[in-house]
């Protein structure tokens, strides 16, 4: 079984190098000028001239004689060699593979639409940033993973089981519902719903157990933690605690739930997972809408197979048979099918965060790309997409290792 | 039955437990058809779907949208092609203020019953003086009155015509989705018949690259994708802005949807080159692109239908999404495209939930559900049809 | 026909090892083998129809078979692919695949009880005009009641074992699992007496200890397996008799340290006290459900609901169960179940040492697709025989296998039916395994049962032209040149069948009168009849 591990994490770098192709691929159709703004960062006010090819008499430091009509600017030629642009394609792809597997994944540039975040974090490294803000996400996953799965599987099995009677039929329409809605009107329906009703029951400023001093609803609802709207208590007027460094990145995991259990805040640590609630929800919907029709069909599927018939006809009764011996078998497939949905679970993160103001990776995605400021910030994309895509292939593995547990069958191969 | 196609006759008793196979074991003579044994599928395959009041109700409001594209395409025929940008207005004519930025792209407009100020403005009906329809060419063309009106800004003088938009939006939908669908198809039938004809290496390397492909989340891919190339294709001579950046979402589109249909194609030709007819073929002497296209294709080609419906289902909703992000990949962000209305109200909607706290909660629901209603209607009739496609085709459901 | 006493096979070397010669099944009863056939019949199968609905139309799979099992028998039914042998099987423990099939009637009596009891309330029909389908309407709290009865007799009193071994057991579980679940179902509640009553500190477990080191340090397996045996009854735990005769047969020969294995292999004899509160409530939760089949059993016997009965049970097994739901809690589950767990292991080790397993306790570690056919076959009859029921019913279980398998399977389950005493339907299309094991014989012809009487009768003087042409067309030996004959004709469409008698089409016999109605079953000869108008006999008492 671990040699099946370990092959299958050597087969991941394959994969990996084959996405980072495709980014190249990508990025190598930008503008240079792009590219070096990426990579290096914008030109600040007091030097803009930097990616200038050639300087103009009386900008900057001019190597060689003066009145030269034309110099070559050495910031440029310097950014240009680090990147290896004037080199053959096959070079550049190393570089950037080479770049992109030490992290070096380029800056943030300065008209990103970062005002609207907790932190400015413009002119950071990429992988600084995304750090900050992936555990935040990753703890939204595994949220809205334990759901999914908590309801999917049993509601498949019953559907199946009790084919087309109304159990079949309910988990059909919520399956269908699910696929059709798209997820930002879901997303923002339900947040207006819950505002709403809420509101008008309890008041649109709410006074919790760990915001005694009230706070907004609105923002109780929306935003990862710490709120900025509690008054008087944490990240309002108070200010931060010493461990909420940034007021983004805690210490000492980096995830929020865990660094408040640690520090013993557990109220917030509570409220956090509060906030993640109605966001893993409405992620898991959509999710759920698909890995249901799955789970029904592998379960169907299974039923159909001689070990079940030989398990009836030993007396076991019916709901051990569906139960364990069906569902055992079923797992696998489902399994199987929630790796390759991975893909599209984690692509919906962008827009529920943004309609929650989760502070994950997908808001930087969704205010990298909404340029109310200038021109997309490319290193941003590009960071964030290859982060999502290790995601991905990361759960890829996790899934691959769980289906030889589950199926002995596979852990020769 | 999927990949039975060519067989008749009686087949050869097989050893059998108590299941269906033996009615086919015992079976030497089916009912006499009428044509050939294909017609026979197609009419047992509509028989089922038929009988599936989903499948049904999905067909009928798809054909609705149909009649309303059509309808509105001929209210204004010709290709829906045509310069489409941001605007603000000027020259209102009933004394509303300009708002408008200098340099920005301007539009006129004048009150209906007044004349217009210089050639080009747009007329605005007197009682809504505000509202411009938008159009598929944002020439002139007004309809009758809106069942609500979108407001662009909440401040702003401007509004948008849900329905005018809504008409002129499933167009586009229609448009675009049909032809992402298609081309991924077709790049999936392709590469997935070769892939699994022919197997070893280049089965191995195709797959390979699929999976890649497959792990990068569909909408960061599309996003990087258009807006790498959407500065150059600008460039490209003889076409418009809209039409250079429609294409450039449908390529965009294509390159994210072409890896579902190979995985699909190559799971059904990896079975179907097993059926004995293709090895009678091969015997035969037939070439082998002629194997592929006459023999190999036809019979992988279903489960391809399905999945072809169920993408012209989710494609506006990706469309969706990617407008509801913000992202600017159409040359405006009032482009008349259902999804885009949908992201466009939802968006606004924002803004007026802040206002929700002070007391009174204004919400305009019915700029927020109408376009997500209709993009909700549409989806799930294609999802129904898709679903009742699939019971209908697989021989294991069968009742 | 006297039914002759098989020793135990001794087996070819790729098969599997030695059979201990006296590894008895845990289960074995005081009952010898029966004299057959005088006693009622166990399975008396009464006019019963199975069609199936289909999109085609409706395939009369089954169409008023009537035969019966006698105790401590053998009985063939032998037919060609796809007369319905196996849906017979399937029709006798509901096991039909329920959309399409349906049972339509009929009676099945097996120990005075009626199994197919309100099965006609279980569906109602509508043809559809203009086409040859029917709409099925069925009540599925009716089919879930229907379902729940028969699980009284399921593995209890009728065991099934199958045609394709290699997929007929769960491929995700090892096989003690398997075997283990089955063995608690069904002899959990003496399981759990032995393992309350075990005495570890027995005074005649010290000598039988001694016996059993010797045994091991002259490696004499005969005197091992005797001597664990022994220690098995002293400590009174069969199951710990073959753990310790597992370890005498360790290759190392170190008595001490043997020594020192078993004290320590002996020490999960000692139950302590939460263990056996546990244990006591699984009893109690198995005497219940033994109950309840009683209850079903009792129902269909006296073809009478018993509401109430059957309610009170149920509520009190989940009362039970909710008493003691903290018993499945995660973290509990798994450490209060290893006692269980470890002698269900034994025994299964034990079982399947009396199927002629080799290395027995590798076996049960491991997984079904490591085997191949024929041990998993072996294990299957385990499986089935372990619950010592009164019909074991073999659905063609050696025709995935190959023939020298097929020996030894059909060996070792005459082995077994003569230990364990059980009556036996074996279905097959293969007529030497019928000449070579069957004491009876029915043949089946297009879902009618054409002829059946002792296999000698049958075989001697077939009756009907059907068993007739089978006969003939067995190739023989000694004439190598006479030509193959085959009946002509193929196997009918049941969705249509022909009238009357259903072999007519082919019949070189063939009246007008067998296109009419369906011919009566006559008695031809002592327990031999046959349904064919070329004979006039009496008609045949059902």
């Amino acid at each position: 079984m671990w040699l099946y591990i370990v092959r299958r994490l050597i087969l991941l770098v394959p994969i990996i190098i084959g996405v980072m192709t495709i980014t190249f691929v990508l990025v190598s159709a930008l503008p240079v000028t792009d590219r070096l703004t990426a990579s290096f960062g914008d030109p600040s006010p007091k030097a803009p001239w930097i990616y200038e090819p050639t300087l103009a008499p009386g900008t900057g430091p001019c190597p060689g004689p003066p009145n030269n009509k034309s110099c070559p600017n050495p910031v440029y030629n310097r950014d240009i060699a680090i990147l290896g642009l004037n080199q053959p394609i096959f070079v550049q792809w190393g570089i950037y593979i080479y770049h992109s597997f030490t992290f070096n994944w380029g800056t943030v540039s300065n008209h990103s639409s970062a005002g609207l975040l907790l932190k400015p974090i413009q002119g950071l490294p990429v992988i600084q940033v995304l750090g900050w803000y992936l555990p935040y996400t990753i703890e939204l996953a595994i949220l809205s993973l334990l759901i999914i799965l908590a309801v999917s599987i049993p509601l498949g099995n019953l559907a199946a089981v009790n084919r087309n009677r109304p159990v079949d039929q309910a988990a059909r329409i919520m399956s269908f519902s699910g696929f059709a809605l798209p997820g930002f009107l879901l997303a923002s329906l339900v947040l207006a719903g819950a505002l709403i009703g809420i509101g008008s029951s309890v008041g649109y400023v709410v006074h919790t157990p760990w915001c005694p001093s009230g706070e907004l609803l609105y923002q109780e609802l929306t935003g990862s933690w710490p709120s900025t709207s509690c008054f008087g208590g944490i990240g309002g007027a108070v200010g931060y605690p010493s461990w909420l460094v940034n007021g983004i990145y805690t210490t000492p995991t980096g995830f929020p739930t865990i660094d408040a259990l640690i520090h013993g805040y557990y109220w917030l640590a509570f409220d956090t997972i509060v906030r993640m609630l109605l966001p893993a929800l409405v992620i898991a919907f959509g999710t759920i809408a698909i890995l249901l029709r799955f789970v029904r069909n592998s379960m169907l599927e299974v039923m159909n197979l001689d070990f079940v018939r030989t398990a009836r006809s030993e007396g076991i009764p019916e709901k051990t048979v569906v139960s364990r011996h069906a569902g055992r078998n079923s797992l696998n497939v489902t399994i199987t099918v929630m790796g390759l949905l991975f893909a599209f679970f984690i692509g919906g993160f962008p827009i529920i965060e943004d309609v929650f103001h989760l502070n994950g990776v997908g808001l930087i995605l969704a205010y990298s790309v909404q340029n109310t400021a200038g021109p997309i910030d490319y290193a941003l994309v590009f960071g964030t997409t290859l982060l999502f895509t290790f995601i991905v292939v990361f759960a890829n593995i996790i899934v691959d290792v769980l289906y030889a547990y589950l199926d002995p069958r596979v852990r020769l191969g | 039955m999927i990949g039975r196609t060519g067989e008749t006759g009686p087949t050869e008793p097989e050893p059998v437990g108590p299941s269906p196979d033996k009615a086919k074991a015992a079976a030497p003579v089916r009912r006499p058809l009428r044509g050939s044994p294909r017609l026979a599928q197609y009419k047992r395959t509509w028989y089922f779907l038929r009988r599936n009041t989903l499948a049904m109700v999905g067909l009928g409001v798809l054909v609705l949208f149909l009649v309303i594209a059509l309808y509105a395409a001929w209210f204004q025929p010709g290709l829906p092609w045509g310069q489409l940008n941001d605007f603000c207005s000027t020259n209102q004519g009933n004394g509303a203020p300009n708002d408008c930025v200098p340099g920005q792209a301007q539009i006129c407009t004048y009150a209906q019953g007044t004349t217009a100020p210089h050639a080009g403005c747009y007329q605005t009906p007197s009682a809504y003086p505000s509202v411009i329809p938008p159009t598929l060419t944002f020439a002139h063309g007004v309809g009758p009155l809106p069942l609500g009106s979108l407001t662009v800004l909440p401040t702003s003088t401007l509004s948008y015509s849900i329905y005018q938009g809504l008409l002129r939006g499933i167009d586009w939908t229609l448009i675009i989705s049909v032809s992402i669908v298609a081309g991924g198809a077709l790049a999936g039938l392709f590469l997935g018949a070769i892939s699994g004809y022919f197997g070893g290496v280049v089965d191995e390397v195709i797959m390979r690259i699929v999976d890649i492909f497959l792990s990068i989340p569909q909408v960061l891919f599309v996003i990087i994708v258009v807006a790498v190339f959407s500065s150059t294709s600008h460039s490209i001579a003889g076409l418009d802005a809209t039409a250079t950046d429609v294409l450039l979402v449908i390529v965009g589109f294509m390159a994210v949807w072409w890896p579902f249909y190979t995985r699909l194609v190559r799971g059904q030709v990896l079975v179907t080159r097993e059926q004995k007819y293709v090895e009678a073929a091969r015997a035969s002497g037939a070439s082998r692109g002629r194997i592929i296209s006459r023999h190999i294709v036809p019979n992988s080609v279903y489960p391809v239908f399905i999945q072809m419906s169920l993408d012209v289902g989710t494609v506006p909703l990706f469309l969706a999404a990617l407008a509801f992000l913000g992202f600017k990949f159409f040359p405006t962000q009032y482009f008349p495209e259902v999804g885009v209305i949908a992201a466009l109200s939802v968006t606004n909607l924002q803004g007026f939930l802040d206002g929700c706290q002070v007391g009174i909660c204004y919400i305009p629901w019915w700029q927020i559900l109408i376009p997500g209603l209709t993009l909700f209607a549409y989806a799930i009739s294609v999802n129904f049809l898709a679903d009742g496609l699939r019971d209908a085709l697989d021989p294991r459901l069968r009742r | 026909m006297a039914v002759s006493a098989r020793s135990p096979a001794s087996a070819p070397s790729d098969g599997p090892g030695p059979a201990t010669a006296d590894a008895p099944l845990p289960e074995e009863t005081a009952q010898p083998s029966v004299t057959p056939g005088e006693q009622e019949p166990i399975l008396a199968i009464k006019d019963l129809r199975t069609y199936f609905y289909t999109y085609d139309g409706v395939v009369k799979a089954l169409d008023g078979v009537s035969f019966k099992v006698r105790r401590g028998e053998t009985t063939g039914l032998v037919g060609e692919t796809g007369c319905g042998k196996s849906v017979t099987a399937f029709s006798v423990t509901r096991l039909v695949p329920d959309p399409p099939g349906r049972i339509m009637g009929g009676r099945i009596e097996f120990d005075g009880a009626n199994l197919l009891w309100q099965i006609d309330r279980e569906a109602k029909f509508k043809p559809v005009k203009n086409t040859p389908r029917v709409k099925v309407r069925r009540y599925f709290r009716r089919i879930k009641a229907g379902n729940d009865r028969i699980t009284a007799v399921r593995g209890r009193r009728i065991s099934m074992i199958f045609q394709e071994p290699s997929t007929a057991m769960n491929p995700v579980f090892t096989i003690a699992n398997q075997l283990g679940e089955v063995l608690l179902l069904h002899r959990g509640v003496e399981i759990i007496d032995e393992m309350l009553n075990a005495s570890p500190n027995a005074p005649s477990a010290g000598a039988a200890l001694d016996a059993l080191i010797a045994a091991a340090t002259q490696r004499n397996r005969e005197a091992i397996a005797t001597a664990a045996r022994q220690l098995g009854e002293a400590v009174h735990s069969m199951s710990f008799g073959t753990e310790a005769a597992q370890l005498a047969r360790a290759p190392t020969t170190d008595p001490e340290r043997l020594r020192g294995a078993i004290v320590r292999a002996m020490r999960r004899l000692h139950v302590s006290s939460s263990q056996k509160t546990y244990l006591r409530f699984r009893r109690q939760e198995l005497v219940l459900r033994r109950e309840l089949s009683a209850v079903y059993l009792n129902e269909m016997r006296t073809e009478k609901p018993d509401h109430p009965g059957t309610r009170r049970v149920r509520n009190a097994i989940l009362r039970l169960r909710a008493s003691h739901f903290y018993y499945r809690l995660w973290g509990i589950r798994g450490r209060i179940n290893r006692p269980m767990q470890t002698e269900l292991f034994w025994r299964t080790v034990r079982l399947l040492e009396g199927v002629s397993i080799a290395n027995p306790s590798q076996v049960a570690r491991g997984y079904p697709h490591e085997l191949s056919g024929g041990m998993l076959q072996r294990v299957m009859i385990a499986m089935a025989l372990s619950s010592d029921p009164d019909v074991l019913i073999a659905d063609e279980p050696t025709t995935a296998l190959d023939v020298t398998i097929q020996a030894q399977i059909l060996d070792l389950m005459q082995d077994l039916r003569h230990r364990v005493g059980s009556a036996v339907l074996l279905i097959t299309h293969d007529l030497a395994v019928i000449a070579e094991v069957a004491d009876r014989v029915c043949v089946m012809y297009a879902g009618q049962i054409v002829e059946q009487g002792r296999v000698s009768d049958v075989f001697r003087q077939p009756m009907h032209p059907y068993t007739q042409g089978l006969l003939s067309s067995i190739p023989r030996f000694d004439q190598p040149d006479k030509q193959l004959s085959s009946i002509p004709g193929s196997v009918p469409n049941l969705i249509t069948p022909p009238s009357g008698c259903r072999f007519h089409p082919r019949c070189p016999y063939a009246m007008p009168v067998c296109k009419g109605e369906r011919p009566p079953t006559t008695l031809e000869g002592p327990d031999h009849s046959v349904a064919c108008y070329l004979y006039h006999g009496p008609v045949a008492p059902e």
